[in-house]
């Protein structure tokens, strides 16, 4: 069979060319009156939603076609779904980027349609959507924005944890018509509205409304381009005009020479526009020349980012600018290398030398002729022409010694894909560019929400991708539609995924309980290989004490932190309690999020765990957060009490030191009381206060204190003597030395004293260090200053170098008193 | 695996700023930033304040202070998920900026290192979830040096040893998967003590579900991340717990001392002006110093610790005793280079001398800072209390009877000595000689109860219960100390110093601190046993000629013996410490490990990660690189950990912070 002209459609416009290429036909019944429909397409040449616009007449057949719905076709017209529809009139239907199907009703409320089988979420969009009522929606691949009737706009940019957002208030007056320029495109990355009111377009992102100031309004249609950068509008007076998106500058106008205003504006790319009216679509190009189409029925124009697709009741076809490589090779009398490439195939069969001629003759750009054929192989429809176009590039890469072939593989692969895609059972009529945009895993997404899984897996194996989602979808397919028993669902299902692997059976589970087949849930989910993807669903599912051992044995603390505080507010203590005994990785959690939240549940937990000493800790603890003092005291009691059963001696000196805690500060009260105007003492530890009473000069009562704690006498000497050298109270300090003993020995009095600058007191502690040797001494004296000392020290000991050193350092009369003890010890010459 | 290019320390400081900046880009215009203070410090490390302001941050607050304001409709919040207390403060703040703001926030907040399930619950229950863009900032290993790489996670040793709660083991394996996944898998995983053990299990577990996640039977792109690596030799995972009594000594190396006298946080350390005079005027070229734009007090100067100094690179390590050497060798130096401009004739010269000068200056600069750092330190170590302090430590290093040492600690308690300081010396003997005599613990506790309040009744609670201070359990450790040999009869429960001193050969008298030829010279005699254990994998002869006695000589170890893996050889002497052994093998396709083996050919240096889970001191770090030297052209070792720590921060961990005065 000849191939069919490839120029067959072309249509030039002012400098380049678009083609309509047919891809289906007869789309839908007769009896389907598109003209009374309201039709979304998804991008990515996705699924067609159909709904009976409601405000036109439509012909009543019978009460079950009189019912609303939303119908979901194919491309190719093969019907998929059917959505009842009883939930209010219909103000907004699009798809998004991953043909989820929104529907948003008049009052606010968001369906979102996952899969193409009726599964759906759904949102409020809130902000006075209720009471105002939604009037249209626009969308763009991951978000939606919806106009209000108060001309309030309300967007929404992310389906999963959709958070409507108000954007900046407009302007009273008619909204004539509007459209939205996608976050991806913007300069303030949020999505910005095109809105005409009156005769003006205000652009409004979320933090204000800018206007455009422009005369030529109401604005019938407002258009972007699929890159931001362009909008079309239709005056007032019906012409189209293409203006850049900040309003500055104008690049075409157009006057399509009509009374009756468009139904629709769309860009076809980036730069060409179509406006269409029930059966007359206009294309127009830079500088507004145009292509005029005519159709016998009513024709819908659906967008995409490289082109439209056109919708009749007999034919689907694809609308595009030709790209630059199919224009090279094709356009009348080219000469390009490629074109001639092509050409010398038909020569080659012919068996003509002249084969042989042209490549020679081509021969210096032969390798950008092969790309060339090759990329324009991908942009071609007809199989035929990709065929032609592929040997054409085989028979130049013979040619060539060195040539990577890696594109020319990859291009056939992809093309293999493409052709399976696009055949009528799937009607997924996919572009080559869309395909790259869309990435083949999504690809094999939209067959799997198709139920087309074995094409699915069959392309996966083929591009060598995961094929776990496959299979995990088929299985909860699976325990949706069948009715055998649960063991035989599960063995089925296990079977048929056995050694695949990274198989989540978590979601089949999930599935599974979704269905009400909780049985079969806990079944499968005992395939599953990860712990922490079980917890969720078991929670669900009431199994607590399996999800509590899942959790832990994941090791993730998060996790269990999650199920203990679901189990905490759903059981009753005690039970709860009974749950996390017996794992330590649990009480240990539970134990720390309490501590200082939830003192109480601390307390009942220790009791009933019978650890009296973490609960008296708690009281303790407790204690130090109060703030009045016999609150205080009460804790200390309360947690000394809880003690008083032990025999264990460290828990009796426990409750020992609690209650030396609450006599201390009884004492330090009325410390306060008598001897300071303000809380001085109150809490401090023991050994403060003594110090404190010392250095004060109340050294009875430290006395008392020190005997009435039982403190050391070590201690109390040590105290008594840093407070009066902070207190500089060097006559105390004189009385202590004339005592005969110290606990601490002398040596401390000496440092301190010393050490505080008194080198005169300091001496006189140097002769009671006894213990100490001779050459310390001499250094402890020196330090004080007392060289003569020093030098008694060293003749005491005979030690005549260290006199001779001392000597060096002496002077005045302590320099006399050592040469005369030099001389004394040193024999005379 | 295709071999990255970089090391990992760069790449995981590029990846911290990259993740982070992009999240900035995410919110359009200016912003505030509220980030936690544990946050504050590791952020820091990979980006600075100023390519913050590029990227729209207007201020910064801490959200501990809980004081940001309205002054910008962005709020970003940087906060750690799976902190709860943390996450409630940021769930307050915010219905704060949404009652009392007549501004609409945009509130974003950024969870490190994921997104939790209790945070969203949290956010739920404050009914906010609705109202803040969430993401998440996947924060693991912060790079301190090319050779370590911290988790910086301030609370890690509290949690794994007081609360024993795991998510610090969680946080420390997420990590290590990241290197796995950049590396290949580690062809073994080594480890000493319970909590290595559950690491490692950790690890196995997460490679499982890893495997079950990623691959789908069809070899291709996703089954990278299968194959044991070949760059990588072993991780190596010590629990803390199997060595604290290292730990609790005074840190004598340069770094360590500052650590342990002015704190090292974050490679900063807060020093006194008066010590290293004013913040230095900012200079283009003063990078390794440039001053800090939250200094908010005016006493304190940051000084940046970290390789971009080259004076400190060279000091770190050093034994304290001769720092003061190397300081007097480089001011000489540095005073001949300036001399030579004297020497200078020719214009030429002269110009290569003005060339040098910025360097000079830097270096001039540089040594100031150092030699006032040192000689404050030197005052610090000269005073009587530090003396006695170190006296009490070595002794119970080198195993003496400790009993002996209690007036002096009474004498220290009685002068009102910090607290963590007497704790420290209390906790040494116990983990050194496995506990206190029941009699001398009760009358510590009455006496520092006394000394310093009766809400310390709580420390010792935390003591207890970390396992830092403990009663000496009746007859079992008593014989194990009187009868050195009989550890092994109940291993794993305590680490036996007494046998463990002995058959590692811990101390090492005649370690010469200036020409170090044994990694006990960073304790001035005291080989930590966290560092021993792992040269008992790393260099096996080495350990082998100490111990038949032969003089150490620096290592020359025989590729033969060293190349017996995991604890081979030695494990009997590591059952004496506490805690689980192991050594598990990661197996790959067979058939790939030996094509990888040929692609990257067998002599290429191999990577050995040391992970220390609950923390590490510079002390260790020194002897590790010491290791790392000796080993250098086979083995490279990369130093990793759950965060710097050192004896102080250990009892803090314990140390009730409130008091029965409060009262206001």
């Amino acid at each position: 069979m000849a191939p069919s002209n490839p120029l067959a459609n072309w249509e030039r416009l002012g400098d380049s060319f678009y083609r309509k290429v047919p891809i289906y036909d007869a789309i839908f019944d007769e009896d389907v009156e598109l003209e009374n429909y309201i039709i979304a397409g998804a991008p990515y040449g996705g699924a067609i939603a159909l709904h009976r616009d409601e405000s036109k007449p439509y012909r009543f057949r019978d009460a079950q076609t009189a019912k609303s719905s939303i119908d979901i076709y194919s491309c190719s017209g093969k019907h998929i779904n059917r959505l009842n529809w009883e939930y209010g009139t219909i103000r907004g239907l699009g798809w998004s980027d991953k043909e989820e199907l929104l529907v948003i009703t008049e009052d606010g409320t968001v369906r979102r349609y996952f899969g193409l089988y009726g599964d759906f979420t759904s949102f409020s969009l809130g902000n006075g959507a209720e009471d105002y009522g939604v009037r249209a929606c626009r969308f763009w691949t991951s978000g939606f924005v919806a106009l209000l009737s108060n001309n309030q706009l309300v967007a929404v940019s992310n389906y999963d944890e959709p958070r409507p957002k108000l954007l900046a208030p407009c302007p009273e007056g008619e909204v004539s018509s509007w459209s939205l320029i996608p976050p991806a495109y913007t300069l303030s990355r949020s999505v910005e509205v095109l809105l005409a009111v009156d005769k003006t377009v205000y652009l409004v992102d979320p933090t204000e409304a800018e206007d455009k100031v422009l005369q030529n309004g109401p604005f019938k249609h407002a258009s972007v381009s699929p890159t931001g950068r362009f909008v079309a509008l239709i005056t007032a007076e019906g012409t189209v005009w293409v203006v850049s998106s900040d309003f500055q500058s104008k690049y075409s106008e157009y006057d399509p020479d009509s009374r009756v205003t468009p139904r629709t504006v769309d860009w076809c790319g980036d730069d060409a526009v179509v406006i269409a009216w029930e059966d007359e679509v206009h294309l127009i190009g830079p500088n507004g020349v145009a292509a005029r189409y005519y159709y016998d029925g009513t024709v819908h124009v659906v967008p995409e980012f490289d082109g439209v697709r056109l919708i009749t009741n007999d034919t689907c076809e694809f609308l595009h600018k030709v790209v630059d490589v199919t224009e090279a090779i094709f356009r009348l009398g080219s000469t390009s290398p490629a074109s001639v490439l092509l050409d010398s195939i038909d020569l080659l069969e012919k068996k003509s030398p002249k084969a042989d001629e042209n490549i020679q003759r081509i021969r210096p750009s032969l390798p950008e002729a092969v790309d060339t054929c090759v990329k324009a192989a991908g942009h071609e429809f007809d199989p035929q022409w990709q065929k032609r176009l592929l040997k054409a590039a085989s028979f130049g890469k013979s040619v060539l010694d060195l040539y990577n072939s890696d594109e020319f593989v990859e291009m056939t692969e992809k093309l293999r894909v493409l052709k399976a895609v696009r055949e009528y059972q799937i009607g997924l009529p996919l572009s080559y560019e869309q395909y790259m945009r869309l990435t083949p895993e999504r690809l094999i997404e939209r067959l799997v929400n198709r139920h087309e899984y074995l094409l699915a897996i069959r392309i996966s194996e083929y591009l060598e991708l995961p094929a776990d989602r496959i299979y995990v979808h088929w299985a909860s397919q699976k325990v949706k539609v069948s009715s055998v028993d649960d063991d035989a669902v599960c063995k089925l299902i296990v079977q048929r995924l056995e050694g695949k692997p990274g198989i989540s059976f978590e979601l089949i589970a999930q599935a599974a309980y979704d269905e009400g087949r909780a049985h079969l849930a806990t079944q499968l989910l005992n395939h599953e290989p990860r712990a922490g993807k079980q917890v969720p669903l078991l929670l669900n599912m009431e199994e607590d004490e399996i999800a509590l051992d899942k959790a832990i044995e994941s090791g993730d603390a998060d996790l269990v932190n999650f199920v203990l505080l679901h189990l905490k507010t759903k059981l009753p203590l005690a039970s709860f309690f009974r749950t996390i005994n017996t794992r330590p990785m649990a009480s240990a959690l539970v134990e720390t999020t309490a501590r200082g939240q939830d003192t109480e549940l601390l307390k009942d937990l220790f009791y009933q765990d019978d650890r009296p000493i973490d609960g008296s800790n708690v009281l303790l603890a407790e204690a130090l957060e109060e703030t009045e003092l016999p609150r205080k005291t009460d804790k200390l009691q309360l947690a000394s009490r809880l003690l008083s059963d032990s025999k264990d001696p460290s828990v009796v000196l426990q409750q020992k030191l609690l209650n030396e805690a609450s006599q201390l500060l009884k004492v330090q009260e009325g410390l306060d009381k008598d001897l300071a105007d303000r809380s001085e003492f109150l809490g401090l530890s023991l050994n403060e206060t003594v110090y404190r009473l010392i250095r004060s000069g109340y050294g009875k009562r430290a006395q008392k204190m020190q005997s009435e704690f039982r403190m050391p006498e070590k201690t109390f000497w040590w105290l008594r003597l840093r407070a009066l050298v902070a207190k500089r109270d060097w006559g105390e300090l004189e009385e202590i030395a004339k005592n005969k003993k110290s606990p601490i020995g002398w040596e401390p009095f000496y440092n301190e004293i010393l050490g505080a600058g008194n080198t005169k007191l300091a001496s006189l502690f140097v002769p009671k260090c006894t213990n100490l040797s001779a050459e310390d001494k001499m250094e402890m004296w020196v330090k004080c200053g007392m060289i003569a000392k020093a030098g008694e020290e060293a003749f005491r000991t005979k030690n005549v170098n260290a006199l001779e050193l001392l000597q060096a350092r002496a002077s005045g009369p302590a320099a006399a008193e050592i040469d005369r003890m030099i001389n004394q010890l040193r024999p005379r010459k | 695996m295709a071999p990255y290019p970089g090391s990992d320390a760069d790449y995981f400081r590029d990846k911290a700023r990259r993740d982070f900046l992009n999240l900035l880009e995410g919110v359009r215009g200016k912003k505030n930033l509220v980030v936690s203070q544990d946050l504050a410090g590791p952020v820091g490390l990979f980006v600075k304040f100023s390519l913050l302001q590029e990227y729209g941050v207007d201020r910064v607050f801490l959200l501990e202070n809980g004081n940001v304001d309205s002054s910008q409709r962005n709020v970003v919040f940087l906060v750690h998920a799976e902190k709860i207390r943390q996450v409630r403060a940021v769930a307050e703040q915010i219905q704060r900026l949404q009652r009392n703001g007549n501004v609409e926030h945009e509130l974003s907040i950024f969870w490190v290192p994921r997104r939790t399930l209790v945070s969203n619950s949290i956010l739920e229950e404050a009914g906010i979830i609705g109202d803040v863009n969430i993401a998440e900032m996947p924060l693991y290993f912060v790079p301190l040096e090319q050779d370590v790489l911290s988790l910086e996670l301030e609370d890690s040793f509290n949690d794994l040893y007081l609360q024993k709660n795991p998510g610090s083991t969680f946080h420390a394996a997420k990590a290590l998967m990241d290197i796995q996944q950049r590396h290949g898998y580690f062809p073994r995983i080594i480890g000493k003590g319970d909590h290595a053990r559950r690491l490692a299990d950790l690890l196995l577990r997460m490679r499982r579900e890893l495997d079950a996640e990623e691959s789908s039977g069809l070899a291709g792109i996703s089954a990278r991340g299968l194959l044991p690596s070949a760059s990588t030799e072993s991780l190596i995972i010590i629990d803390r717990q199997v060595d604290f009594g290292s730990a609790l000594l005074t840190q004598l190396t340069y770094e360590g001392l500052i650590d342990e006298t002015v704190g090292i946080k974050n490679n900063q350390a807060d020093v006194d002006t008066s010590i290293v005079g004013p913040t230095a005027v900012p200079q283009a070229q003063e990078s390794s110093k440039a001053p800090q734009q939250s200094s908010k007090q005016g006493q304190k100067r940051k000084i940046q610790l970290d390789s971009s100094d080259q004076l400190f690179s060279q000091l770190r390590d050093a034994n304290f005793a001769i720092v003061g050497d190397i300081l007097n060798k480089v001011a000489r130096r540095l005073e001949t280079d300036y001399e030579s401009r004297h020497a200078a004739k020719t214009t030429t010269e002269l110009r290569e001398f003005v060339n040098k000068l910025p360097t000079y200056q830097l270096e001039h600069q540089s040594l100031r800072v150092h030699t006032n750092l040192a000689e404050e330190i030197m005052r610090t170590t000269r005073s009587d209390i530090f003396r006695k302090i170190l006296e009490v430590q070595q002794n119970n290093a080198a195993g003496a009877d400790a009993t002996y040492h209690h007036e002096a600690i009474e004498e220290l308690i009685a002068r009102d000595v910090p607290l963590k300081t007497i704790l420290r010396l209390l906790c040494l003997e116990s983990c050194m000689s496995g506990g206190l005599r029941p009699r001398d613990l009760e009358s510590f506790k009455r006496q520092i109860v006394q000394a310093y309040g009766h809400q310390h009744l709580l420390t010792f609670w935390a003591l207890e219960r970390m396992e830092l201070l403990q009663p000496r359990s009746s007859a079992t450790s008593t014989t194990a100390m009187l009868l050195p040999t009989t550890g092994a009869a109940h291993p794993g429960s305590k680490t036996n110093y007494a046998y463990l001193r002995k058959s590692l050969r811990l101390v090492v008298e005649e370690v010469s601190e200036k020409d170090p030829n044994d990694v006990a010279y960073v304790y001035s005699g005291f080989a930590p046993l966290s560092i021993r254990l792992v040269q008992c994998i790393l260099q096996k002869p080495y350990i082998l000629s100490l111990l038949r006695g032969g003089a150490i000589s620096a290592a020359t170890p025989n590729p033969a013996s060293a190349s017996s893996p995991g604890w081979l050889g030695f494990e009997d002497v590591v059952k004496s410490a506490r805690g689980a052994t192991f050594s598990i093998v990661q197996k790959g396709d067979d058939k790939a490990i030996r094509a990888r083996q040929t692609i990257s050919g067998n002599n290429a240096t191999k990577t050995v990660y040391v992970f220390f889970l609950g923390g590490i001191t510079f002390t260790e770090i020194a002897a590790l690189r010491f290791i790392a030297a000796q080993e250098a052209p086979r083995r490279k070792i990369v130093i990793c950990t759950t965060g710097m720590i050192n004896g102080d921060r250990m009892m803090e961990a314990a140390i009730e912070k409130g008091s029965l005065a409060k009262l206001e």
